[in-house]
């Protein structure tokens, strides 16, 4: 087959480039354990206030695991708990979340910390936060009349 | 027909046409490369973006 010189060099560059972004996904899964903020855990949706950790939501330290801090949050319409939180600036902390009616958003504005909260389900996502300031909290799942009314706030200071 | 056949001699001649064949296929090899360069360059923003934040 004859193939021109010019073709060749495309092909050559789209399957490098294909091979390199699902190599960064690869490793990104497989190496550094990334995975979606909701993974099969479950609660019953109906027993969320009597279920550990949601029976005390808000910022705990925690010892013997990879990260310092759980940060619990329960969201119901329209309103999340805790409505505030400081955490302290450089901690390692494991957010987790659910809900106890219907689906909600957590986005943490203006940062990778942005999950769908499913009744019945857990949604975790562990990060470091290491910018100092105050963070607003939305639900960015249409849950409702006052879907715009829900807010939080996280201060990360030292 | 000698007319004829001396206006089809050149473009008969595999090694002319091979030559044009290269020259037609410039113009795709540049949007080619400015198509794969742009995914790039956006594809690295959301890269840093998603590595910057926490």
């Amino acid at each position: 087959m004859h193939m021109h010189k010019l073709e060749k060099i495309w092909l050559i560059f789209g399957l490098a480039a294909l091979i390199v972004f699902l190599s960064t996904i690869g490793v990104s899964a497989f190496y550094l354990g990334n995975k979606p903020p909701s993974c099969l855990t479950t609660v019953d949706p109906e027993k969320v206030d009597q279920t550990a950790p949601f029976n005390k939501p808000g910022l705990h330290k925690v010892e013997g695991k990879d990260w310092d801090y759980e940060l619990v949050f329960v969201a119901q319409a329209f309103a999340y708990t805790p409505t505030q939180v400081t955490v302290p600036l450089g901690a390692k902390v494991k957010v987790i979340a659910t809900t106890k009616d219907v689906v909600h958003g957590l986005e943490v504005a203006g940062t990778n910390i942005n999950m769908m909260l499913e009744p019945g389900y857990v949604s975790e996502y562990t990060t470091t936060f290491d910018k100092e300031g105050e963070y607003l909290i939305v639900c960015n799942e249409y849950c409702g009349t006052g879907h715009h009314l829900m807010s939080s706030k996280i201060e990360v200071k030292k | 027909m000698a007319k004829a056949q001396l206006k089809n001699g050149p473009k008969s001649n595999p090694k002319v046409q091979h030559k044009e064949e290269s020259e037609s296929l410039k113009g795709t090899m540049a949007s080619v490369m400015f198509l794969g360069f742009f995914i790039i360059v956006t594809w690295l923003g959301v890269y840093f973006l998603f590595v910057d934040r926490f």
